[in-house]
């Protein structure tokens, strides 16, 4: 109980401009239409760097480890087989946006159909088996990512198989307002990519900011620090978790739904395999589990590592060396090399994760001693 | 029926790899609780010194009492091999994470899987003929064919058993004996009982934990190395992914049967290796994960803490 | 500690931005739902964003340069498993480079190699790739665009490339309707060329072809019956179903087509039942990568007899390498489009000596490939005379060789290679022997 009290002190709040998420927000909304990033490093080097078109694709990732950290970071339910709620996300989607089928909702139908599906296949596998211990129900998610995967594999007569689902529509925006925009609609599908990812994306976080302080909160702290205790004080341990578990699997759907319109295919369901799974977790423990803001920090520095700047470093080296033969003097030999190390080195000097949330360091400190 | 005793008969032969991978799984979780996700990886470049080995001492032309020799040389030298670098990795990685957020070490051993990985690449681009010459570092690497592929039974038997099935079967029941004996009999075996059931109390009662640990990490190591050769000699294909799928089935198994649960493990192996000869046999190949992990699911609703697994054990 | 309370302010400000968007969702969502008839639309094609130095040019725009520096870019999965193929394509690629010692007409030509999979899959990657579409399409000084080498990630930078009018040739795709109308989906080909006009060539055969040729071939060895095996994915599916519907309609029994899990580590149990039905020919269709090697291997293990048949995917040393030399002589027949390297005379026969010198080794099904894919770029950029990218994929369609490393061919209306010579190969003392031509009749 220390752990809460401790975060409850009171602390003068700072003024909101003095605040950088408020200037990261900012940064981010303007983005698209002044990439000062991507013109700063295509007049130094001649190289393009698109980030504006990578940061989609990491805002949809970011909120799909928003779901597992929900699922991990408060609940406290090793999940690993996040990808398969994704890849329902995405394959509903599919089906209910593409020709071949009479739905054809568009993007604003799919993106409500996505996360009802993938809420209740959360439901249909987390009401049997929250209650196991940690490891077990850890096999229990990885088997169900692979039972997923190969189903959606088989079942090609549905999901087109190895092709996937596609061309999947653009979101449908109003005609006055893509009139209003002017040149920008003309990159529609980029700009509206871009701003339903962080509107989703801020919307998540102020959810979970808010639920941070109240009873469900409360009611994941209670769980984590003991759950035979708390649950003589009244709270349901299964139904609370179950409850995250289903929330996280459709916050997962919802973002299967956003990548695969972004990409406008579900592309091969092979994507969607245990290794993706296990990247999510990682940036949600290199973050910092239960933590918001180290989550989206994790994702920031894992995805855009693997995505931005390998192939930066790669094209530099290049340059540099030469396109040569040898299997040493190429980046991309030493990818997992690298990434794996990241990892390492991370967890031997940040354990509890790059920027931890202050309650959860306060608790795992607890017992041990020290309320750092 | 002879289809079902082939079947049974392939589906145990595989079991007992996966079952031997799985034991090192479950011998490091019995004692940290540390799903050390390295260790399939760790079993791929133990493979990759004994296909160097194999080349180094030219063992694919040798017969008789040479390679019998030759092989338990290579065996040894694999165990000593993977027993030392999974030592190393427990003293430089996961040793400083003992009082970490549980979580920590397992992203850790994620990493570690990725380092190892991409040693195994660079492994592969050996220049040996073994290895095809190092052109292609990342293509699969064929382990020489040791042992005769002959039907043991005669030629036009139905039933084919062959001398590779009787080398996994034979060694690992050995293998698997000597380490049940270990660990229910000698002095270190029951401190490593005594540690997977409850550090702390273990410490009090003047066991030397840090030891304990390291010796199962030996142990482990030991195991893997011991598993690659004989996989190495009875699937006869090696690439730096294996550890990746292996490390999987071998990690399902040891879960399976109740993770930390040696016996466990064993059996879980060979639950694994029987559901996927039938499945193909009678359901078709492209649903053999399926089903695996469909019944894998459906085992622990019914049985929460697997097949073996002792009621829950509460850890404060 | 006091970390968590940066937030709290912040909230209202959140929260009302949550609103804000539920209040957009709402709205939109009920729209009535004609998303669906949306133009599909990945917009790179219009780099309008301020600051972007490139504007799109149009076909036979007078004043594009007629010198300057240009880059061919690759974009092929160099991380992982298919690095083993990718390489031989990089180094065809980097040959087709040097033999112009990177200029061509007033130009100078780099070559820049980017890769298409990432370290979170270990393959290729969606995202990746259409990133890389993407750059390409926002960098003005590329040109060419050599890839892809999966077919699924063709689907997503072929629209992408296609608005832009950046010429894209494919040394590995073989999934028919990327390019052939009536082969695929109904929207297919017609959703990767959403311009009308054909930015993509593909100097292999698709699987339409080498799928039927493939089942011909084994009725001429004489099989009467078939198992039909694949790995599920784009182009091991679609070439073995090809197979399958031939051999169906030429009729020769087929007792199965099934799927193989790629990641497993042997098929004893499955051989095991192959070899009970006793096929004559069994085909899989997949690659070295998606583990042929040990499909063959497992198929002699069982002490199966009779003939396996593999695709072009498998037409490279390590794929003997993979399933043993004494376990695919005299055994594995593979198919493949145009006539193996070795049997070239002319230009054929200096590539294959230039390649032997530089790289020590005999160059592979796929180094000829991307070396033939950077030459149709070479020469577009050649007929084309200037910076101009819608100008160099017209240039493209007519590019044609009289005598090249893959022997004559041009392309057809929709991009695919005129080449309809396939070749039958056996594996001989480790080596693949040359065995016949085939064709599709």
């Amino acid at each position: 109980m220390t752990a809460t009290a401790t975060a409850r002190r009171p602390v003068a709040p700072k003024p909101l401009w003095k605040r950088f998420e408020l200037y990261l927000l900012l940064v981010l909304v303007i983005y698209p239409f002044f990439p000062f990033l991507d013109q700063a490093i295509s007049a130094i080097s001649g190289e393009q760097l698109r980030l504006d078109r990578q940061l989609v694709n990491i805002m949809i990732f970011a909120i799909l480890a928003l779901a597992l950290n929900l699922q991990v970071g408060y609940a406290g339910l090793l999940q690993l087989g996040i990808a398969a709620f994704f890849a329902i996300g995405a394959f509903t989607t599919g089906v209910v946006s593409v020709e071949k089928y009479p739905f054809q909702f568009g993007f604003w139908g799919s993106i409500i159909m996505a996360p009802i599906v993938a809420g209740v296949a959360g439901l249909l596998l987390g009401a049997p088996t929250v209650r196991l211990k940690g490891d077990y129900l850890a096999i229990v998610t990885l088997g169900f990512g692979e039972v997923v995967r190969v189903v959606t594999l088989n079942l090609d007569a549905i999901t087109d198989g190895p092709r996937g689902l596609s061309p999947i529509p653009s979101p449908w925006i109003p005609p006055d307002l893509a009139a209003g925009l002017g040149d920008v609609a003309k990159q529609s599908h980029f700009v509206t990519m871009y701003f339903v990812a962080l509107i989703v994306l801020i919307a998540l976080v102020a959810v979970f900011t808010l639920m941070e302080r109240s009873r469900a909160g409360r009611a994941f702290v209670a769980l984590r620090e003991d759950e035979l205790a708390s649950a003589c004080m009244g709270l349901n341990p299964a139904k609370t978790k179950l409850a995250a578990f289903a929330v996280g699997a459709a916050i997962a759907g919802f973002a299967g739904a956003l990548y695969a319109t972004n990409l406008q295919t579900t592309a091969e369901p092979n994507t969607y395999d245990f290794n993706y799974s296990i990247i999510v977790l990682c940036c949600v423990i290199i973050g910092g589990l239960g933590s918001l803001r180290g989550v989206l920090l994790g994702v920031g520095v894992l995805i855009t590592f693997d995505s931005v700047l390998s192939p930066v470093l790669t094209k530099l080296i290049q340059k540099g060396v030469g396109a040569s033969d040898n299997v040493f003097l190429s980046l991309t030999n030493w990818k997992l090399m690298i990434f794996g190390l990241a990892l390492i080195l991370t967890m031997r000097y940040k354990p509890e994760g790059l920027w931890p949330s202050a309650r959860v360091k306060a608790e795992l400190h607890e017992g041990t001693g020290g309320d750092k | 029926m002879e289809l079902v005793i082939q079947q049974l008969l392939l589906g145990l032969t595989n079991g007992m790899v996966f079952a031997l991978i799985a034991l090192g799984y479950t011998m490091v979780y019995g004692i940290l609780e540390l799903i050390n996700f390295a260790h399939g990886d760790l079993f791929m470049l133990a493979s990759f010194l004994a296909l160097t080995l194999v080349g180094l001492f030219g063992l694919g032309d040798a017969s008789g009492g040479t390679l019998a020799v030759g092989l338990v040389g290579v065996i040894v030298v694999c165990a000593l091999f993977a027993a030392g670098l999974n030592w190393v990795v427990d003293r430089v990685v996961y040793k400083p994470l003992r009082k970490a957020p549980k979580l920590a070490p397992l992203v850790s051993a994620i990493g570690v899987s990725f380092v190892f990985m991409n040693l195994g690449l660079f492994w592969g681009g050996l220049p040996m003929d073994e290895f095809g010459g190092g052109v292609a570092p990342a293509a699969p690497k064929s382990f020489p064919e040791l042992l005769p592929n002959i039907n043991l039974l005669g030629e036009d038997a139905t039933l084919r058993v062959t001398p590779k099935d009787l080398l996994v079967i034979v060694s690992s029941l050995v293998v698997m004996a000597a380490l049940f004996w270990f660990v229910n009999r000698t002095k270190l075996g029951k401190a490593m009982r005594a540690t997977a059931q409850n550090p702390v109390a273990a410490r009090l009662m003047g066991i030397d934990v840090d030891k304990v640990i390291g010796a199962t990490f030996l142990i482990g190591g030991a195991l893997a190395g011991f598993a690659a050769v004989i996989y190495s000699l009875y699937i006869n294909t090696i690439n730096f992914q294996m550890g990746y799928q292996n490390g999987l089935y071998a990690f399902t198994a040891a879960v399976l049967g109740g993770i930390g649960n040696i016996r466990g493990a064993v059996l879980g192996g060979l639950v694994i290796g029987l559901l996927r000869a039938f499945s193909d046999q009678f359901i078709g190949a492209q649903w053999q994960p399926a089903i695996l992990f469909g019944t894998l699911i459906l085992i622990l609703v019914f049985r929460p803490t697997g097949l073996l697994g002792s009621t829950a054990r509460e850890k404060v | 500690m006091n970390d968590f309370h940066k937030f709290k302010t912040l909230s209202p400000a959140l929260r009302a931005l949550g609103a804000l968007s539920m209040t957009l969702l709402l709205a939109c969502g009920g729209k009535p739902a004609t998303g669906g008839a949306a133009p599909t639309s990945g917009d790179a094609a219009q780099p309008t964003e301020p600051g972007k130095t490139t504007e799109p040019t149009t076909p036979g725009d007078p004043n594009a340069p007629t010198s300057g520096a240009l880059k061919i870019v690759s974009s092929l999965p160099r991380t992982g498993s298919a690095n083993a193929q990718t390489t031989t394509i990089v180094n065809g690629i980097k040959m087709a480079i040097d033999d112009i010692g990177g200029k061509v007409g007033g130009f100078t030509v780099t070559y820049e190699d980017w890769d298409d999979a990432s370290a979170k899959k270990g393959d290729w990657d969606p995202e990746v790739e259409a990133g890389n579409a993407d750059k390409a399409v926002g960098d003005k000084n590329v040109v060419a665009y050599i890839g892809t080498y999966n077919s699924g990630a063709a689907m997503i930078s072929m629209p992408v490339l296609n608005k832009a009018g950046l010429l894209m040739v494919s040394p590995a795709n073989t999934y028919p309707a990327l390019t052939k109308p009536g082969t695929g989906e109904a929207h297919e080909p017609a959703a990767y060329r959403p311009s009308g006009k054909i930015t993509y060539f593909r100097v292999v055969p698709a699987d339409d072809m080498q799928g039927a040729v493939g089942a011909r071939w084994a009725q001429k060895m004489g099989a009467k019956s078939v198992y039909v095996l694949h790995d599920n994915g784009l182009y091991g599916k679609g070439v073995a179903a090809v197979f399958q519907q031939t051999a169906e309609d030429l009729g020769l029994k087929v007792h199965a087509f099934e799927a193989v899990d790629p990641k497993a580590q042997e098929y004893k149990s499955l051989m095991t039942k192959v070899k009970e039905l006793n096929p004559d020919v069994v085909y899989y269709g997949g690659t070295t990568q998606t583990n042929a090697g040990q499909l063959v291997k497992d198929f002699v293990a069982v002490g199966a007899t009779g003939k396996f048949m593999v695709p072009d995917g498998c037409f490279e040393e390590a794929f003997i390498q993979a399933a043993g030399a004494e376990n695919a002589n005299d055994r594995v027949f593979v198919t493949f489009g145009g006539v193996p390297p070795e049997k070239l005379v002319g230009q054929g026969a200096d590539f294959v000596a230039a390649y032997k010198k530089k790289y020590g080794a005999d160059p592979e099904a796929y180094a000829v490939y991307g070396y033939m894919a950077t030459k149709v770029a070479i020469e577009a950029i050649k007929a084309a005379g200037k910076h101009d990218r819608w100008a160099i994929s017209e240039a493209a369609a007519k590019v044609k060789f009289d005598d090249s490393a893959l022997g004559k061919f041009e392309f057809t209306p929709d991009g695919d290679t005129t080449m309809a010579t396939m070749s039958g190969n056996v594996v001989k003392a480790g080596k693949f022997e040359f065995v016949t031509l085939l064709s599709n009749e």
